[in-house]
Formats: C-alpha cells, sequence, structure tokens
C-alpha cells in the first residue's frame, strides 16, 4: 500500500513537473527546491519520515535528519503532549526557516504510533521510545511497509530482537540499530586492525559500564494528565506512574526508566551495549556470540565474565585490577576503560578505543601502518545517512538488525546471569541457553494485552 | 514520595539485588506478602526471589516455594503481591500452580501476569487452563488469552480460533488471525486464506501477516506445497506492496527447499 502509493506519488510528480518544464508556463512559481535544482532533494527523491518517541535521544535524531535535505519529517510520536508538540513545532519551524517561509505546517503529532503508522505516506520511522517499545514498534513498522531506524538497545528481550530479525527480513525493510561506533573511523579502524591480526590472537577484551538493574516498586503517584500512561507502558506489565520512569515534558537525561527489567536492562544494555558492539565487530563475531557467561559472584575474577568459542574473554569492568589480571606490557592500570569503547588485549599487543578519535594502541608500531592500508572495506561516516542510503538502494545498513540484534543479546545475556546468578551455557547459532530451562524462560516475556509480535 | 526517598528506593533495590540472600528464610518475606503494595518495600520480598534463584536444580525446593506462592495467590493480598508472584511462578511453576493462576485471566488486573505465568510453565495443564479461560474471557482479556494460545502453538485451538475470525471486536478478530499464523497447521491456512479475502480494511495488514507467518511455519514443516499456495495467493497486485515483496521472497525460500 505504502509503495504503491509512493510509486502513484512519484509518478504524479514527475511527470507534473515535466508538464511543467515542457511548457515554461510557470517557472517563476515553482521554486528550484521543488525540482531538485539547488542542491535539494526534489519532493519525489525525498524519504518521507515519521518518528517514534520524541524523548532526549528521538529529538536529537530529529535535529539530524531536519538537516538532510532527501528527508522530510511528517509526523512526530509521543505519549507525553508536550514533547510531540514541541517537536512538531521544532520541525515546522525549521522548515519554515528551510523554505524562506513564515509559517510552515506539515508535521502532525500523535500520540499513538498506530496512528502514524497508518500514514501512507511516510516511508520509514525513526523509533526512540524506551526499549520496552523497540522490539513491538518496529515489528509493527515492518507489517506496515516501514522502514526502521531504532535506537539501542534493539530489544528488551532476547526473543523480540529475533521477531525484530524475522519481520524486517520477511517485509524486507531496511534497519539500521542506533549503535553508531559502526559509522566512527576510530572504531573502523581499531576493529579492522583486530581483525587483520595487528595485534596478534586476541585472547582478552574489556569494556566498561558494569551492572543490570533489579525490580523497583515505586509509590504511586497521580497520573499526568498530559501523559498516557498506559500507551506510555505499552507491553510491558501495569504498575502506577511515578515520575522516576518519566520525566514529564522537557527531557532531563537519558534512559530514566532503566532502573526497572520491566523498561531496560540497567547499565549493560543501556550503555555496555555500544561497546559490546564493537567488541562483536572487531572479534568477527557478527553472525554469533560468547559461548559462555559468568556473573560476578560465582567467578574467578568478580566482574561479569564472557567467553567465546575460541578462548577469547570479554569482561565488563571499569579498569583492570592488578589482584586479578595480568596487566598488559604498556598499559597503565590506573587507565579507565573508554567509555563506550573497548581495550583489545592480543598476544602481540593492545588496542584502545572509545568516542571522539580517542585510539591507542601497544606497540605503538601497531597504529603506525599506512591509513590506507588499514581502511575498512566500506567507509562509513554518518550513521543516518548511511541508512537513508541504503533505503534508496535496498542494501543493508553498517549496523543491520541482525548484526544489532546480536551485539543486543550479548548484553542480554549479561542480564539473564546477573539475575540467575549462575554461570550459564549460551548456543550462539540456536540462540538458546545449553541444559538450563528456566534461563532459557528468561529470553522471552509476556507481553501485555492487546499488544503481541 | 520526595525525590531523595525515591532516590533511596532505588539504591535500595540495587543493594539488595547485589547482595546474595540465598539462604535466608523467606518466612518473613512470605508474610510480607499478604500488605505488599505499590510503593511497599521491595527489599521485603527478595528472601523469596533469593530461594526461586537457589532452587535452581532442586525438585523439592522449588515444589515446597511453588506451593507456598500458589496459595499466595488465593489471598486477598493486593495486586503487587500477586504480580510478584506471578513472576516467581514463570520461573518454577508447574501444573500444581496451574489451579491457582487460571482464575487470574479473567481478573482485569491480574490477566496479564497470569499469563506471564502460564506462558512459560512448560506443563500441558497450563495450555488446558488457556482453552478453558478463551469462551469465558471478554474484551482484552479473551485478546490475551488468544495472544497465548498462538504463542504456545496450540493446535487444539484451532478449531476455536477460527470463528473468532468473524469477531466483531477487531482485536480479537486480529489476535485470532496472529495466533493462527503461529500455530501454522492445514487448518488454520485454510481459515486464514478465506480471512484474507474478507477481512475489513483495519485488518488486511494483520490477515496478511498472518498467512506470510503461516507460510512461514508451513514451509519449516517441510509443507512446501502448501506455503507455496498461500505465496502465491498474496503476490497478487491488489495487496498491498511489501506483501507481495515478502510474498515474492517467502516464494523463493521454497522453491531453495529441497
Amino acid at each position: 500500500m505504502q509503495d504503491r502509493y509512493r510509486w502513484n506519488r512519484r509518478q504524479v510528480l514527475r511527470s507534473t513537473c515535466s508538464a511543467i518544464g515542457a511548457a515554461l508556463a510557470v517557472p517563476a512559481f515553482v521554486p528550484s527546491r521543488v525540482l531538485g535544482l539547488d542542491g535539494a532533494a526534489a519532493p519525489s527523491e525525498r524519504t518521507t519520515l515519521g518518528f517514534i518517541g520524541v524523548g532526549m535521544m528521538g529529538r536529537g535524531h530529529v535535529g539530524l535528519l531536519l538537516q538532510y535535505p532527501q528527508t522530510q519529517i511528517l509526523g512526530v510520536c509521543d505519549v507525553d503532549r508536550w514533547r510531540r508538540e514541541d517537536s512538531k513545532k521544532t520541525v515546522e519551524q525549521a522548515y519554515a526557516e528551510q523554505k524562506d517561509r513564515g509559517s510552515y505546517k506539515g508535521c502532525d503529532a500523535y500520540n499513538d504510533l498506530r496512528d502514524l503508522l497508518a500514514r501512507q505516506d511516510i516511508d520509514a520511522v525513526v523509533i526512540a521510545t524506551g526499549d520496552r517499545w523497540h522490539g513491538l514498534a518496529t515489528v509493527m513498522a515492518a507489517k506496515a511497509g516501514k522502514d526502521v531506524y531504532c535506537e539501542k538497545p534493539m530489544s528488551l528481550t532476547i526473543h523480540e530482537g529475533l521477531s525484530m530479525v524475522e519481520h524486517v527480513r520477511r517485509y524486507g525493510r531496511v534497519m539500521q540499530t542506533g549503535l553508531q561506533q559502526r559509522s566512527t573511523p576510530e572504531f573502523q579502524r581499531a576493529c579492522d586492525l583486530v581483525r587483520k591480526g595487528r595485534i596478534g590472537k586476541v585472547h582478552s577484551v574489556f569494556v566498561t559500564f558494569p551492572g543490570t538493574c533489579y525490580d523497583v516498586n515505586l509509590p504511586p503517584e497521580p497520573t499526568p494528565e498530559s501523559l498516557d500512561w498506559d500507551l506510555w507502558l505499552g507491553p510491558a506489565p501495569w504498575r502506577p506512574f511515578n515520575h522516576a520512569f518519566h520525566h514529564l515534558g522537557q527531557p532531563k537525561f537519558v534512559v530514566p526508566w532503566h532502573i526497572s527489567p520491566d523498561f531496560g536492562g540497567g547499565n549493560l544494555t543501556s550503555n555496555a551495549v555500544h561497546a559490546f558492539d564493537v567488541v562483536q565487530w572487531g572479534l568477527g563475531m557478527d553472525e554469533s556470540g560468547p559461548v559462555e557467561i559468568t556473573p560476578p559472584e560465582t567467578g574467578e575474577v568478580p566482574v561479569l565474565t564472557y567467553r567465546y568459542a575460541n578462548g577469547t574473554q570479554l569482561q565488563v569492568t571499569p579498569k583492570l585490577d592488578p589482584k586479578y589480571h595480568t596487566i598488559p606490557k604498556g598499559w597503565d592500570p590506573n587507565t579507565s576503560f573508554q567509555v563506550f569503547g573497548a581495550l583489545f588485549v592480543g598476544d602481540a599487543g593492545w588496542i584502545h578505543v572509545g568516542r571522539e578519535g580517542y585510539l591507542k594502541a601497544f606497540p605503538d608500531e601497531v597504529l603506525e601502518q599506512p591509513a590506507d592500508k588499514d581502511q575498512p572495506s566500506r567507509p562509513v561516516t554518518n550513521h543516518h545517512l548511511d541508512w537513508l542510503s541504503a533505503i534508496r538502494s535496498r542494501e543493508k545498513p553498517c549496523c543491520d538488525v541482525a548484526i544489532g540484534c546480536q551485539s543486543t543479546i550479548v548484553a542480554q545475556l549479561g542480564c539473564i546471569a546477573h539475575w540467575t546468578r549462575r554461570k550459564l551455557q549460551w548456543d550462539p547459532q540456536k540462540n538458546e541457553f545449553v541444559g538450563d530451562p528456566e534461563a532459557n524462560l528468561m529470553r522471552r516475556r509476556t507481553m501485555r494485552e492487546p499488544w503481541t509480535m | 514520595m520526595h525525590k531523595t526517598s525515591i532516590k533511596l528506593a532505588l539504591a535500595l533495590s540495587l543493594l539488595v539485588g547485589l547482595v546474595a540472600r540465598a539462604g535466608e528464610s523467606p518466612d518473613k518475606a512470605f508474610e510480607a506478602l499478604k500488605t505488599y503494595d505499590w510503593g511497599s518495600d521491595r527489599a521485603a520480598l527478595q528472601p523469596i526471589e533469593a530461594a526461586v534463584t537457589a532452587a535452581h536444580g532442586d525438585a523439592a525446593a522449588r515444589k515446597a516455594l511453588e506451593a507456598r506462592l500458589a496459595e499466595a495467590l488465593k489471598t486477598e493480598a493486593p495486586q503487587a503481591a500477586k504480580d510478584f508472584v506471578c513472576r516467581q511462578l514463570s520461573l518454577i511453576g508447574t501444573a500444581e500452580c496451574v489451579p491457582a493462576l487460571a482464575p487470574l485471566l479473567l481478573d482485569e488486573k491480574l490477566a496479564h501476569m497470569g499469563r506471564y505465568a502460564l506462558e512459560r510453565i512448560p506443563d500441558e495443564a497450563a495450555v488446558q487452563a488457556l482453552r478453558d479461560a478463551l469462551p469465558k474471557a471478554e474484551g482484552l482479556r479473551k485478546v490475551g488469552v488468544i495472544q497465548s494460545l498462538g504463542v504456545r502453538r496450540d493446535a487444539a485451538s484451532v478449531a476455536a480460533l477460527i470463528p473468532l475470525l468473524s469477531d466483531a471486536n477487531a482485536q480479537i478478530a486480529g489476535a485470532a488471525a496472529g495466533s493462527l499464523g503461529a500455530i501454522g497447521n492445514a487448518e488454520a491456512a485454510k481459515a486464514l486464506g478465506e480471512f484474507l479475502t474478507k477481512a475489513p480494511d483495519a485488518l488486511k495488514l494483520a490477515a496478511a501477516d498472518a498467512n506470510l507467518a503461516c507460510a512461514e511455519r508451513l514451509l519449516a514443516d517441510g509443507k512446501k506445497t502448501e506455503a507455496l499456495a498461500i505465496y502465491k495467493t498474496l503476490s497478487k497486485p491488489e495487496l498491498p506492496k511489501h506483501v507481495q515483496v515478502a510474498a515474492q521472497r517467502g516464494m523463493l525460500a521454497a522453491m531453495r527447499q529441497k
């Protein structure tokens, strides 16, 4: 329906523009932007967007995607009235300025994502809700024929992630996961160097942001009139409103909800997931994952520890502790691991990578190779543009849904190990725990009616 | 509640999560459960949670805990308490606790948590409880029961689900389609094929998706001919483009299958 509509719209626009051009009848009334002659994309070449969730992260995406001439934001959706109205205003003001008009009306605000997804003129959606909605909103979008950009963590549960892959593939949709290190040069270079064996065989990887969350029982507060709390909860179990879960109106900081397992997985899924994605990438494990997960209380080292099938260990800890770790040559044990980054340690050196260009290695020669030798096979420098380009080409973006799913599973496995307090064996091909039916139950949660995937 | 006390509650919850309290008697916690309500001290229930975790691999301990938890469902304990109980039973529940969980399926406030537990309990008794609730449940509760039967892929419910495709409540009809697609046997396929032609506009995409899911299931079960027939139907130009794309992808997958 949507694609058919898009085809018709484009056909109509093209034929209309051709007719106008041929007749040379009204050049003064057709802005060059409409024809795509001022460097801007013609309407027929634009990807029309809707936003589901315009809190802290969603507003950031709106701001970034407003800049691109090849996109047009047609709708924003949030269960918080202030947020959706404010984002609508942001979009309309920006387009009014871009079009040199006093005002612009063309971005609709929605409370219910079903209404936004029913818009046949929206090609793709950006999902930046809380984790509890990521899987469901993505599946609903795929069923409606939309392409998707979904914030991290890609899903709340392992089952939801796998279902997202299934539905995105079923409908041939393009989905980019918001693990944007994939579009950052220092991470691309670091992971390429690791995969090319520049530090030898990797035996250990370290990332920071340890810890998951445990159930909380906050006291009921009156539900604000401007918030649709039932829809905020969506598929999650019902509980009364408390402002700790949702900061009404202007967001104060990211992911306030991740204090409850019903809504998130604490540090592991909110923050460490970025680093896990880097680890999976660097180790060449995009289609796989660890095979053993040991929670802090049962391991030889009191930190969450993963083991890959080739023996490589991954530990979640702020820094190396000489009491438990062998300090690699050239490493200062007082060094904290880079936020969202990783320390790869091999038998011939180490590479430490982080955001904002942070890239160090030992020995120094590891980084002294000519840069062109280390160029990644597919250099991507802008996560949004990569997604928009993939929508046009129908190829997979750099952090395709299947990659995002596996990286997110690493975080979710850590949460389950924390919650069960025991060492777990994982089969990354079957996506199931080995010999632990109870842990397997935790891969999936029943959604609150009427929601289902 | 003041921000400071919320921070304190959060810090406490983190602390009780981090500090292993296995071995501590859950007796006091079961006592606290009787009056546990929204906003009550979560740490008071931690010994039960720790006991459930510690009972892994200990059938006798699990059985004893299950019995105590099931008993709590029969009391007048608040919704928050029963919510907690269902979460624990979802991990250690067996047929023994199904009679205590089954009535929740018809309870407006607890239906979801009843399903949360029953969907995970591997015993056939859990599915039977869902089947039994199907004709009795109404509105959203019925939608939920239908969805759970789909999650359990209960072929024995197909005959009961088919008439629900014609239900005036679109949520019920849509849920029935989804569950029939998930079950994905020949009988479900036939009903879904008919539903595709007569579904109201609001359910057209749900009908298509259920048919696609059904075809995938049939294909996975080695029923290539039946799956191909569904894909062929879904390739018709009057259907949305992305559904046609999905059907063509399915057809290719089917043809690749030996």
